[in-house]
């Protein structure tokens, strides 16, 4: 027991020290949760909206005062060459032009058109920016009218709360944080056969099982702090809820990075040096890290690519890792996402100890 | 009544199609320093790592301390010190933690500080270890071997590499083990290390003891001769020297000749009558006279030299 506590702090300190490991541990997850969730975490509160008035009529002056009262709104009014121009550029979405004539055609009691131009590659914002303006319309219209609102639309969200890609991507985040302790951590036990580290501990009397147990629970320790620095960051920045039992966490936690852990065993286990190990582990690491859906959808992947990620490990990591800190809708149940995770963790080990080399 | 610590008897050891490790059978008693001598490859690392219990031999007996490697390697190694020929140690951790790591393995151990001591290592207690000269990684490594306080000592080849002043401390650090009686089993392609450390020596070559004894013994078997060197550009003929009396063996190395001789005294005089009737004698220099050692040992045994 005293062997493997002073085996238990050594490993520790030797983590510290390292700095290629923190970098992976701690400063590459949460650069990466920084940018990418600055990137694609910008929800709009506004979009501007390019409009020309070109009939400069009461009716005219009421669409755009009712457009700019829409907080959602951010109007610049010119002429419409002008608007037409910026859109043209990118430099605004959506164009509205008033054409001359408004007023007198309604005043006739003519329909007539107030024309939208958009862009239509912009499929997030357009489609939410034209309804809007539908009812913006409606609006005017029914001023004009003088028809009384019968029948209102109230709206009530029952979702808990909104599902945003930086929900999405935290727990992704911790899914390849888990992978780079498990797979890349497996490379110290390479190097010290290299070294012959591993020969000098066997010509004393501690048992290899202990040298081996002591860099998987140091690697626990490790996975449990770095999940904690990456969440509460996640809350700091981003306001990430953290909706699901926290034990719950910490237990997938622990039976990811055990799995990924005997994953990397198991892949390293005949490489003589550290050099011919890393480009074994990349080969494994980089398909799990962008198929595995931690960080994008499982929808946007091929179908044909469905039966591999399907027996990924990090599927099952990350879809359980969704379900307990955001809520996310579950592809799995958690029972079978720790069932595959657990057969990875033992099939892997087994392999591990049948083929690991120590010389 | 010295004790045997370490038996050996017709220990085989394969590798593919070559026998590194021929029916060697020999014996460390109590308080020795034993030497095993021999160029690389000669099979003395396969030989000391079977008695280590780091390897299995193909066949044979080995037994360390009374205990059969075959059968308890691990009461053996509680009880063993080791140091492997040139491990690199963990490389982030520091002098103090590794001995301290290292002590924690054994139930029985030295104060970390007196090992530092013994080795001059204490100013570099806190330095990691990836951060230690070769010299002071070397000592490092051979604190290990004493951190148990062990019955007996294995260091393989714990000099090489080291420059000559590190070499002299290490030299001084075994031969305090032999004063405080512990046994060492050394492995050295050094004959002037073997000569002064080695109670015994065992020479090997091709996986086979080819001479054993004391290095006083094997030379006196061996080589009873003396050497007579010098140089000179015009040596004379290597068929003349042969013929001189007492001269058993003449080497001829560009302007380096030694001539070995049985009877010095006969053979100096025939050398230096030759040199003056041929006119050559103010052309010799460092003329000398020198006692065997063991390098002609193994020159004579082995027909060339061990760096060789």
């Amino acid at each position: 027991m005293r062997a493997f506590l002073k085996l238990l702090v050594s490993d520790l300190k030797q983590f510290t020290r390292d700095r290629t490991a923190l970098f992976f541990a701690f400063a590459f997850p949460v650069c990466f949760m920084l940018l990418f969730g600055l990137i694609f975490n910008n929800a709009k509160t506004s979009f501007t909206v390019g409009l020309s008035d070109e009939d400069n009529s009461q009716v005219s002056q009421a669409v755009s005062a009712t457009l700019d009262q829409m907080a959602i709104f951010k109007v610049t009014t010119g002429t419409y060459d002008a608007g037409l121009a910026d859109i043209k550029s990118g430099k605004t979405k959506i164009f509205i032009d008033i054409p001359s004539g408004v007023a007198a055609a309604i005043a006739s009691g003519q329909p007539v058109a107030v024309k939208v131009y958009y862009d239509p590659t912009d499929t997030t914002d357009t489609p939410v920016v034209l309804s809007v303006l539908q009812q913006a319309i409606g609006a005017v219209n029914q001023q004009i009218t003088q028809q009384p609102v019968l029948l209102t639309l109230e709206q009530e969200s029952i979702s808990t709360h909104q599902l945003n890609y930086i929900d999405f991507l935290v727990p992704g985040i911790l899914a390849m944080s888990v992978m780079f302790l498990g797979l890349f951590g497996s490379l110290t036990m390479v190097a010290r056969r290299e070294k012959m580290v591993l020969k000098r501990f066997g010509a004393t009397p501690v048992k290899s099982s202990l040298v081996v147990i002591s860099q998987v629970v140091y690697r626990l320790f490790v996975a449990l702090a770095q999940t904690s620095i990456i969440i509460a960051i996640a809350r700091l920045v981003f306001k990430v809820n953290m909706v699901g039992n926290w034990l719950l966490l910490a237990g997938f936690i622990l039976l990811g990075t055990a799995a990924l852990i005997s994953i990397g065993y198991f892949i390293v286990s005949r490489a003589r040096t550290v050099e011919a190990a890393q480009p074994i582990i990349q080969l494994v690491q980089f398909p799990m890290m962008f198929l595995s859906g931690i960080f994008f959808p499982m929808d946007m992947m091929p179908a044909a690519m469905k039966p591999v990620i399907n027996a990924m490990p990090l599927t099952y990591l990350g879809d359980a890792l969704r379900q307990i800190m955001v809520g996310a809708t579950p592809i799995h149940s958690l029972w079978l996402d720790a069932g595959v995770l657990g057969v990875w963790l033992v099939v892997c080990m087994i392999l591990a100890i049948k083929l690991f080399k120590w010389e | 009544m010295q004790e045997v610590v370490v038996n050996v008897k017709n220990l085989v050891k394969s590798y593919a199609q070559v026998k590194a490790v021929n029916g060697l059978s020999f014996q460390v008693l109590s308080g020795e320093t034993f030497g095993m001598l021999g160029p690389n490859g000669a099979g003395k690392t396969t030989t000391v790592e079977i008695i280590e219990g780091l390897r299995t031999a193909d066949s044979g007996e080995v037994s360390v301390l009374g205990m059969d490697v075959a059968k308890v390697p691990a009461r053996i190694k509680q009880r063993i010190g080791v140091q492997l020929q040139a491990p690199s140690l963990l490389p982030l951790v520091n002098v103090t933690e590794l001995l301290d790591l290292f002590a924690s393995f054994y139930d029985r151990s030295l104060p970390v500080n007196d090992v530092l001591k013994m080795l001059s290592l204490e100013e570099s207690r806190k330095v990691l270890v990836k951060n230690l000269s070769g010299g002071q990684q070397q000592r490092l490594s051979v604190a290990l071997a004493l951190i148990n306080d062990p019955d007996i000592a294995f260091l393989d080849e714990p000099t090489t590499g080291l420059d000559p002043q590190a070499r002299r401390n290490l030299w001084t650090v075994i031969e305090g083990m032999r004063a405080q009686g512990k046994p060492v089993f050394l492995t050295t392609n050094n004959l002037e290390e073997a000569e002064r450390l080695c109670d015994r020596v065992a020479v090997v070559d091709h996986g086979n003891i080819i001479a054993s004894g004391s290095p006083r013994e094997l030379i006196q078997t061996y080589f009873k001769e003396n050497a007579i060197e010098f140089d000179s550009e015009t040596p004379p003929p290597e068929m003349v020297m042969q013929s001189f009396p007492g001269a058993t063996q003449v080497m001829v190395k560009q302007n380096e000749v030694t001539i070995y001789s049985g009877d010095m005294p006969a053979t100096m005089s025939a050398l230096l009558k030759y040199e003056e009737k041929t006119g050559n004698a103010s052309r010799m220099k460092n003329l000398r006279v020198r006692e065997a050692t063991l390098e002609d040992v193994f020159l004579k045994l082995t027909g060339r030299k061990i760096r060789e």
